[in-house]
């Protein structure tokens, strides 16, 4: 068959697709809208997805917490050395932690450390510093390590402070006043929620930071296994061995994250959907015997000669076109709407009470395979409601499409 | 080839076996050949439309069978009627339906598009048509801007844009004059003088049925009478 034919055949479809115009526009805008929900909630899904594997990556093997009446409370001394001796149990370092002002009512995470344990394990957050620094000492005092992302967010506050290694970086401490730190190093990480914008210091000062006068409280134990023990079977111990205790794997803890980010992004699927939903209906509706013009129109084309397969092929070419163009600006607004104007509203609903956290932006991140889904989501089902009522007319005698009877 | 096409002991029913059973054509048989004009006469709903279908290839019959050029096509596949439609026969519908969307050119050239034709070489096809029809000063008009006359002359050319051998006409003169039906009558006189096309009108215009070679009264179905 010359290829003659499918060019009319396609011209005649774009023609269509033109002359029809509030039709498609109505169309292309309902898929845009759709489209674009989908990509920019898909975003920063994906964004926060990848963030959180980057940050299970820098975390410990398990965390150990003490609850008490339900509550979380202060680890005490004694369970390091409960901890450490626990079989596959590598490494254990207690760890203080909480949120601080750093001005601006930008909230930044401190976390206090036991330098000579937790520069050991390799790979931890906060341990890859940057050349021209170091991680903080055992004899350490006031000194802290800083996230990349605290550098920036003070490069591009409102009076833009320069932080790098001798720089000293003032705190709000628990009473309102304000202690002074030196940097010794920045830390590069890979995640953007839980660890770009992080200070790691040494213990005592972490506490004198929080308050917490009872020296051998701890806000938890971070715990490394050894390579060849399922971390599971450690935590087991742990947990059998730690009365009172809360074992979370870095696994578990993925996995609530994941869930609680996944929960949000699916009831926007759901708009997503129904949204989807109405489009099809409309292109059915545009396309099937309920469209008097449209079943006279495959009618005709029929009784002058066409194929079936000639009338699939123009209604085929119609519905990918609005739907590829449709699909297009979707995406388009999409990466315009997250990555531009940082998806006002959007964010919000998704990251609910992480976004005052994110003082570098939200997480957002683009795979071949989202763009590659957004299309494939957008234009099937639109083509199938199109070129399915138009098959069924088109396998019908002519006359009766024609006439209607 | 000059193509002749025949039915014998045609039926068509409507919603067989249902309350709304409509029998339209009941036992017809009869044949239309090149260079004469073959009307059908009678009453609205006597079944002249749903003959011309049948005889179009546009429906099958309930019973019966219909021959072109001998052959007999009654059972044949869709897609082998459909090419038949496409290399024989010309329809002028009732309705003409025009697509409103396109222009006269447009819809003249729109039996063309589903060939190896260019678009290009179909639309001047169709201008020539259309010019031969005295529609030259209306070649990129929409439909809804010309009169009914207009439209069935635009309804006319786009039938004989493929040159087919038979022109199946619905009520051709069901929205126009009596000026432009005799302009019309003249065309078409011509065609089938000059091409040898067979033509077959379904009309209750007495000036139609005087001006056919042959016509057959079809009443309630059924044809009741025929004569030159």
């Amino acid at each position: 068959m010359g290829i003659r034919r499918h060019v009319n055949l396609g011209s005649y479809a774009l023609g269509n697709v033109l002359k029809y115009g509030p039709r498609s526009a109505v169309l292309v805008l309902a898929l845009m809208f759709s489209t674009a929900l989908l990509c920019s909630t898909e975003f920063i899904h994906e964004g926060v997805t990848v963030d959180i594997y980057a940050s299970a990556s820098e975390s410990p093997d398990i965390v150990v917490q003490r609850l008490e009446a339900g509550r979380q409370a202060l680890v005490p001394q004694q369970w390091v050395k409960n901890a450490s001796v626990v079989r596959g149990v590598r490494l254990v370092t207690p760890r203080v932690w909480g949120y601080v002002d750093i001005g601006g009512g930008r909230l930044v995470t401190v976390m206090g450390v036991n330098a000579s344990v937790y520069g050991l394990a390799f790979g931890a957050v906060g341990t890859d510093v940057l050349d021209g620094g170091r991680f903080i000492q055992p004899d350490d005092r006031g000194k802290i390590v800083v996230g990349q992302g605290i550098v920036d967010l003070m490069q591009n506050a409102y009076s833009p402070v320069t932080i790098g290694v001798g720089s000293s970086l003032g705190i709000v401490a628990y009473n309102g006043t304000t202690m002074e730190f030196e940097v010794v190093g920045v830390f590069s990480s890979q995640a953007r929620v839980f660890s770009n914008d992080l200070i790691v210091t040494d213990l005592q000062s972490a506490r004198d930071l929080f308050g917490l006068l009872n020296a051998s409280g701890f806000t938890d134990l971070a715990v490394w296994t050894e390579y060849h023990e399922d971390i599971n079977d450690v935590a087991f111990r742990l947990d059998t061995r730690l009365a009172g205790s809360r074992v979370l794997t870095r696994d578990a803890i993925r996995d609530l994250q994941l869930k609680a980010y996944g929960g949000r992004a699916g009831a926007v699927a759901l708009v997503w959907a129904t949204s989807l939903a109405s489009i099809v209906l409309v292109a059915f509706m545009a396309s099937s015997a309920a469209s008097d013009e449209a079943r006279r129109e495959v009618g005709l084309l029929k009784a002058l000669g066409y194929d079936t397969v000639d009338v699939i092929e123009i209604r085929m070419f119609e519905a990918t076109v609005i739907s590829l163009f449709g699909a297009s600006l979707g995406v388009s607004a999409a990466v315009f709407f997250d990555f531009v104007l940082g998806a006002p509203g959007l964010a919000l609903f998704l990251l609910g009470w992480s976004i005052p956290l994110l003082n570098n932006g939200i997480p957002l991140a683009v795979s071949a395979q989202t763009i590659f889904t957004a299309y494939v989501v957008a234009i099937t089902p639109v083509i199938v409601a199109t070129v399915v009522p138009a098959w069924r007319n088109a396998i019908t005698e002519p006359d009766t499409v024609l006439r209607g009877v | 080839m000059p193509t002749t096409i025949h039915v014998e002991g045609v039926w068509k029913v409507y919603g067989a076996g249902t309350p709304r059973e409509v029998v339209a054509v009941r036992d017809v048989s009869l044949k239309a050949g090149p260079g004469r004009v073959t009307a059908l006469g009678g009453p609205s709903g006597s079944g002249k439309t749903t003959l011309l279908c049948i005889m179009g290839l546009l429906t099958r019959p309930t019973r019966g069978r219909v021959f072109i050029d001998g052959t007999d096509l009654t059972g044949v596949s869709e897609v082998f009627r459909t090419r038949v439609r496409r290399q024989k026969i010309g329809f002028v519908f009732q309705a003409q339906y025009l697509l409103p969307q396109l222009t006269a050119v447009e819809n003249v050239a729109l039996p063309l598009l589903c060939t190896d034709i260019s678009r290009a070489e179909a639309e001047e096809l169709a201008e020539e048509r259309l010019t031969e029809l005295g529609l030259g000063h209306r070649l990129h008009f929409r439909v809804a801007e010309l009169s009914g006359g207009e439209q069935q002359r635009v309804s006319i050319a786009r039938s004989l844009i493929r040159g087919p051998e038979v022109l199946i006409a619905d009520e051709p003169s069901s929205s126009i004059d009596a000026r432009q039906t005799a302009d019309l009558l003249a065309v078409l006189r011509g065609m089938v003088d000059s091409r040898g096309l067979a033509v077959i009108v379904a009309s209750h215009d007495p000036r139609v049925l005087d001006w056919a070679d042959h016509v057959y009264w079809l009443r309630d179905g059924r044809v009741v009478e025929a004569g030159q």
